[in-house]
């Protein structure tokens, strides 16, 4: 599979957060019981009492940003005065070709240590394998909706932020303290990303982003000339989620059976129309013209345009459009592991991480996907020639950021109604 | 008495083997998909046979029925498995036989051509149909100047002109390709294997070229290309990588995506463990076809001895 096919495969898969099965010892019951909800004084969520947030029937914690939830202390945050662990190997657990290789080695050289990347798929594989406890990282990178339950599985440690300076000083001051883990207690930022539409549009004879409705565009009747190269993300909640925002829904969140079913026919309508694809591969597809019209990440056009541009082909054909407001737009994280060895390395790599030059070198270097740090603005990329002016909207931006939704964690009913919805229309 | 024990010893690698990498394996999917699952869908598979929940195993059935959700799935899967293996065995026979009597000096090139497509992995091979058959690719270029995509739009087999925009036969002809020498290999054998004096003997008592064909060849080698087509038809039933690179259309999807969205993610393992299940228990049924076959050709063969 070609560099980062399965990169985000998954990533906003939302994995239903919490520990609520284990805290209250209720494993196999037949019927799921968790009821959505968003109330709940969150005293004493998950047995801590300086925790809180709202929580639903199943004790799982559904952040939102007006209702943030502060994670339980499991454990405790290495010193600041502990040593640097010397020699030996740091271990990572990551999506593959989620990191600069040259930043890596780097750091290894940097610190006396030799770093050893392993990777996931999906962030799903990753909790059931480290939930076997036969798996030793030191660093682990997850989405926020998985906090939760990392937490309560203690699968993560507390962090000790005087070790990581950079998070006050580099990163997005809104991301000091997210509503997800309001401390921060357990991680820091790692990408900012938002999904919009991808397009080429020296092949497209319309312009999406001109329309009324953007979203429409690939319901229109100007993309059905395009049968067959049109393709919708690979993602039980962005799919959906999607055909939702084309109706106006603004909760990305929603557990409305009757808005999923609508999203549901809308999606299967969309095969019809223009025989449409699932696919996470638009950092490939789009520079290559396999697919003309594609909803997109806006990492993967940065890193269609660093990687992947055929021979000839000058990245300004590519085009994006985001939606400024309400639209999808999250952020990635990195935690500790709570087996770490090596937890000072560990922290000392966080706060590497969040270096503006390193973070830059990450970014336009390799990755592709975007940091949430201050010291990166849309014009510098510009001049670097990084990002083409017509991929201006894939520049994630603190407004856009203020201004978006996001997927986050679902009650488990809720969960379980977005996937039918997806399933069924993407088994044809 | 001694040398039988070392015989026996030597199978014990192959059965360890088993029992780790299918047995074991496969009960783990039985205890998953006949498991439960907990509040948050994570599954609890249930190792004790007395604890088995048939709920999930019902939801698939119920699922693969006219009707269900993944009816047309089904479906589409049996449909694109048969027309493949009529289309692989159609290819592969004329191929086999040549190359088992008629190749002569030529028999041991065409061997070693046969084996070629082995050296590369399958999944490279299907990638590079993905460029051959993209808009500007080689292979769409010669299809089109062949007209052959004309042809198949006026059949109604292809539609647009777009061979990786999720048509049904570019699927089933990427199977085809993948898998065809997989059944040549077999039959090779079995054609091979054929005394030429049974093919002499049905001329001199007055056969046709065609007719001995028909009458001696076809079944003589009956074992050998079941054989063959079970081996190309079982790695189909599971295949979803070959819809998910040429097409990626959900138009196309089988039964192995169907599982594929299910097990990688989300709250529905359970129900993809047990669709697994109902798809082994259908194969089941096939490959104790092709058993009873290989024993009833057994007995024969060991009657005539």
């Amino acid at each position: 599979m070609s560099r980062r096919s399965l990169l985000r495969r998954g990533g906003a898969l939302a994995l239903t957060a919490g520990t609520g099965a284990a805290l209250a010892g209720c494993e196999n019951t037949t019927t799921p019981v968790a009821a959505a909800g968003g109330g709940g004084d969150g005293k004493g969520i998950l047995g801590d009492p300086t925790a809180g947030g709202p929580v639903d029937s199943a004790g799982i914690p559904l952040a939102r940003k007006d209702y943030p939830v502060v994670l339980p202390r499991r454990g405790e945050a290495v010193k600041s005065s502990a040593k640097p662990e010397r020699g030996g190997e740091l271990q990572i657990y990551n999506y593959a070709d989620y990191l600069n290789p040259a930043v890596i080695k780097a750091f290894g050289k940097q610190e006396g240590v030799s770093v050893r990347v392993t990777t996931f798929d999906t962030l799903d594989e990753a909790f059931s394998k480290l939930s076997t406890g036969g798996l030793e990282f030191d660093i682990i990178f997850s989405t926020p909706d998985q906090l939760s339950r990392l937490v309560g599985r203690e699968l993560i440690q507390p962090l000790n932020f005087e070790l990581i300076p950079n998070l006050q000083k580099n990163v997005w001051p809104e991301l000091h303290s997210p509503f997800y883990d309001v401390g921060p207690r357990y991680s820091v930022p790692y990408t900012v990303y938002t999904t919009g539409i991808a397009w080429r549009n020296d092949l497209l004879d319309f312009d999406p982003s001109k329309m009324d409705q953007p979203w429409d565009a690939f319901w229109s009747p100007q993309a059905e000339k395009y049968r067959g190269k049109v393709a919708i993300l690979d993602d039980s909640r962005e799919g959906p989620g999607m055909a939702l925002m084309r109706r106006g829904v603004t909760n990305l969140n929603t557990e409305d059976p009757d808005l999923l079913a609508q999203a549901g026919e809308d999606l299967k309508d969309l095969s019809r129309r223009v025989g449409v694809k699932v696919s996470i591969a638009d950092y490939e597809t789009v520079p290559a013209g396999r697919v003309l019209l594609h909803q997109g990440w806006s990492g993967d056009m940065i890193a269609g345009v660093i990687s992947y541009m055929p021979k000839g082909v000058k990245p300004d054909v590519l085009s994006y459009w985001y939606q400024k407001q309400g639209g999808p737009i999250f952020n990635d994280c990195i935690c500790v592991a709570a087996k770490a060895t090596k937890p000072v390395i560990a922290h000392r790599f966080l706060n590497y991480l969040l270096d503006n030059k390193v973070s830059y070198e990450n970014f336009t270097g390799y990755v592709g996907y975007q940091t949430p740090l201050t010291a990166i603005d849309a014009q510098k990329l510009f001049d670097d020639g990084v990002v083409p002016k017509t991929l201006d909207q894939a520049v994630v931006t603190r407004e856009a950021y203020a201004n978006g939704n996001a997927y986050l964690t679902l009650s488990a009913k809720g969960l379980q109604l977005w996937d039918r919805t997806w399933a069924s229309f993407r088994n044809g | 008495m001694g040398s039988r024990w070392i015989w026996r010893a030597l199978a014990v690698p192959g059965l360890v083997w088993l029992a780790v990498f299918f047995v074991v394996a496969f009960y783990a999917i039985i205890s998953v998909g006949l498991g439960n699952v907990t509040t948050l869908y994570e599954p609890v598979p249930h190792w004790n046979p007395l604890d088995w929940n048939v709920g999930y195993l019902w939801a698939a059935l119920k699922a693969v029925v006219p009707g269900g959700d993944t009816w047309d799935t089904f479906l589409r899967t049996l449909i694109y498995v048969f027309v493949a293996v009529v289309l692989s065995l159609a290819i592969g026979y004329p191929v086999a036989w040549y190359a088992a009597r008629h190749a002569g000096r030529w028999r041991g090139l065409i061997l070693v051509l046969l084996v070629l497509p082995f050296w590369i992995s399958y999944l490279m091979r299907m990638f590079a149909w993905t460029n051959l058959l993209a808009e500007n690719g080689y292979a769409t270029r010669a299809l089109s100047a062949l007209s052959i995509d004309t042809l198949f739009q006026h059949l109604g087999l292809l539609d647009g002109s777009d061979w990786l925009g999720g048509q049904h036969i570019a699927v089933i002809l990427a199977l085809v390709y993948g898998y065809v020498p997989y059944l040549i290999l077999p039959l090779f054998a079995a054609l091979d294997r054929i005394d030429q004096r049974y093919i002499e003997a049905a001329r001199d008592l007055g056969a046709s070229p065609a007719g001995a064909f028909w009458r001696v060849v076809v079944p003589l080698s009956k074992t050998g290309t079941l054989a063959g087509i079970v081996l190309i038809a079982l790695p189909m039933f599971g295949d979803y990588y070959t819809p998910d690179l040429i097409s990626g259309s959900p138009k196309t999807a089988i039964l192995g995506n169907a599982i594929n969205g299910y097990v990688q993610g989300g709250p529905n393992k359970s129900l993809g463990a047990a669709l697994t299940i109902l798809l082994s228990a259908f194969l089941l049924v096939f490959m104790l076809y092709y058993l009873r076959v290989v024993r009833a050709d057994q007995r024969a063969a060991a009657g005539v001895a």
